[in-house]
């Protein structure tokens, strides 16, 4: 096997008297779709924080590479390559799709002068190889769908040099049809060979649909991981469940209603 | 299965579609409107010689001034305090040139009058900004507590200094300061002369008489000779502000990030845009374009009075929202607060030319027009983001 491209050991981070992350390992692989799962409070979005520079480990350590490296700012998370797409996209509603796109980066020439046409060429040329063909690319944000917006994102981080793009519950604000179209985008980037995609999302269908490997997040633990051959469709759903059999939740429930 | 993709569902504009969804377009059609409808009024009088050379001069400062606070609100901020700073500006160059400057550094030429000036009002502007950005506070507030603050300075500075609250009578240092005349002088000479030769040459050949508007009318003065020769410097002012505005918010990066700040400013701090730098330079820059105010009307006239400059501000962010400017930030123009400008100038000057009606129908058509664009600017910002 290659060596991963992101390898985390033993990453610890506390709030205060709050371990929200108790020691977890975590290796994720270029051209692989990489599924981390867990309930709600299990410590997906601090441990894809603490990725992305936004917070500093309290112990462990992050690999890129082989090498260890410590981010002390968002910046340094993605000049190292971390490109992270949150789950409100950090993208403006009342701009367009080019001037979004390269927010904050823009390409310039003298006096500061935008490159517009360069840029729209740009944007229409990437957003159109992961999957949506966007004619117009001076149409303002607002006006496309949440998949859309999602692609968008997701174009940008790659091309300002994401090598492992985390998305935070991509899916979960979309419809069935606008999901299935973000599933494929992911699938397009995966296929490329070169990025690492880290998933985080609630829904087993999803991450059974395209993940190669996964991670299960409960209590700021990992309970379980492995590969897509390695991991049988029931051992999944009881690690979703925080690693409760489903017949365990039955028999708890019935208990309940035993007390009425 | 229809190979059928969510793009395709975006109509594409026409051009024309395209035109009419610009967001100066409201503007501008009040702005014809208006221009027609005075012109019919006045019986041409708002647009002769003297008329022009009028309106233009309140269409300059209102738009000097409304410039600044359009960019500050695209950026999703307000400044009150620009009234005040006109005022402050103007006190404390009136006073450098009539008291010396500070510090018994001597007397004041105009260029060290306006430059320490303006470094006071840069400075005012910088504390501003970060006040407001340091603490999160409203700048609704901190610009209130400013405009009262500045319009005090103002007032116990000019009875300190001066033992009155105003400075009349300096002497007219356009005539050997090109400072003070490239701020109080007269520019486009040559538009004047042009058109007074023209005049002169269908009068030569028969046509129309000397009082008619378009040729000679309302630019002779007893002596037969030519009168108006020249619009305030402000008009050029204006013009030069205008521009670079418009080339800085819809051509550079730093349009970008002002656009970016103002729309959702932890989107914009997310993709790397300096948020808090953006949002102190431009509070920098309603200060900038209020002094500039004030360098006008103090060269121009030869005084200044502790009450110059009330009321600005509000008139500043009415023609922003007029000219198309959203109250929320990350939208506007700054072509259509040019627009907004003619439009407000005009109808502030028009008791001038139409002497039958009464100056305070201004105010009520100003108060009409403001509701009528926040209205018109909310369903543009509606229609972009969907509703939300
Ligand atoms: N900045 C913080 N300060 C204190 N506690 C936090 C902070 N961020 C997250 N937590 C806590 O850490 C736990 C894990 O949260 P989070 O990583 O958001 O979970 P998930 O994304 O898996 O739902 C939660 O109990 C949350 O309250
Ligand atoms: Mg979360």
């Amino acid at each position: 096997m290659a060596t991963p491209y992101l390898k985390v050991e033993n990453l610890v981070k506390r709030f205060g008297p709050f371990t929200a992350l108790g020691g977890v390992d975590l290796e994720v692989y270029p051209g692989e779709v990489h599924a981390l799962l867990g309930d709600n409070g299990a410590g997906k979005s601090t441990l894809i924080k603490t990725l992305a520079g936004v917070h500093q480990p309290t112990e462990g350590q992050i690999y890129i590479e082989g090498k260890p490296v410590k981010f002390r700012s968002p910046r340094d998370a993605s000049s190292a390559g971390i490109g992270t797409v949150y789950q409100d996209l950090a993208l403006n509603q009342l701009m367009s799709v080019t001037r979004n796109f390269f927010m904050g980066r823009e390409l310039k020439s003298s006096l500061g002068r935008l490159r517009m046409d360069e840029m729209n060429q740009i944007a229409h040329d990437e957003m159109k190889k992961i999957g949506i063909d966007f004619s117009d690319p001076t149409q303002a944000v607002g006006t496309m769908s949440g998949g859309q917006r999602q692609t968008l994102a997701i174009a940008r981080a790659i091309y300002f040099g994401a090598k492992v793009l985390i998305l935070d519950e991509p899916t979960s604000a979309l419809g069935q049809k606008q999901q299935m179209g973000v599933l494929k985008t992911m699938m397009r980037v995966r296929n490329r060979g070169d990025i690492a995609i880290i998933f985080i999302t609630h829904n087993e269908i999803h991450s059974k649909l395209v993940a190669d490997r996964f991670t299960f997040l409960a209590l700021g633990k990992v309970i379980g991981a492995g590969s897509k051959e390695t991991l049988e469709g029931d051992e999944i759903r009881r690690l979703m469940a925080g690693g409760a059999n489903l017949g365990d939740l039955a028999a708890e429930l019935d208990e309940v209603r035993a007390e009425a | 299965m229809s190979d059928r993709s969510e793009a395709d569902r975006l109509q594409q504009e026409t051009w024309l579609q395209r035109t009419i969804r610009r967001p100066e377009m409201g503007a501008f059609i009040v702005m014809i409107v208006i221009i027609v409808a005075l012109t019919w009024a006045s019986s041409g009088k708002a647009f002769n010689a003297l008329g022009l050379k009028n309106n233009i001069q309140i269409i300059a400062q209102y738009g000097i001034i409304a410039i600044g606070a359009a960019a500050l609100m695209i950026a999703g901020e307000f400044d009150l305090s620009i009234g005040s700073m006109i005022g402050f500006a103007g006190m404390s160059m009136a006073l450098m040139l009539k008291w010396g400057l500070p510090f018994g550094l001597g007397e004041a030429t105009p260029l060290a009058a306006f430059l320490a000036t303006l470094v006071m009002t840069l400075t005012f502007g910088w504390i501003i900004g970060n006040i407001v950005v340091r603490s999160g506070l409203s700048s609704f507030i901190v610009t209130l507590a400013f405009l009262f603050f500045l319009r005090g300075v103002t007032e116990v500075a000019f009875r300190l200094i001066n033992q009155s609250t105003q400075v009349s009578g300096l002497e007219d240092f356009k005539e050997d300061s090109w400072v003070a005349w490239i701020f109080g002088g007269e520019v486009f000479g040559w538009f004047y002369d042009a058109w007074f030769w023209i005049g002169q040459r269908f009068v030569d050949m028969g046509y129309g008489r000397t009082d008619q508007w378009f040729t000679l009318g309302g630019n002779l003065n007893r002596r037969g000779e030519q009168w108006v020769d020249g619009f305030d410097a402000r008009f050029f002012w204006f013009i030069l502000l205008a521009a670079v505005a418009m080339f800085i918010m819809n051509r550079t990066q730093l349009g970008n990030w002002i656009y970016a700040t103002g729309d959702n400013k932890e989107a914009a701090r997310a993709n790397g845009v300096p948020v808090n730098r953006v949002k102190i330079g431009l509070f920098m820059f309603t200060a900038f374009c209020a002094t500039l105010f004030a360098a006008c009307q103090v060269f121009e006239n030869n005084t200044s009075d502790a009450a110059k400059g009330n009321l600005m501000e509000l008139f500043a962010i009415a023609i922003a929202v007029v000219g198309g400017t959203l109250m929320t930030g990350g939208f506007g123009s700054i072509l259509g607060v040019v627009f907004g400008a003619i439009t407000v100038g005009l109808v502030a000057n028009a008791v001038f030319f139409i002497p039958e009606i009464d100056g305070a129908w201004f105010r009520v058509f100003l108060g009409a027009i403001l509701l009528a664009a926040v209205f018109a600017n909310e369903r543009i910002r509606k229609r972009i983001t969907g509703g939300i």
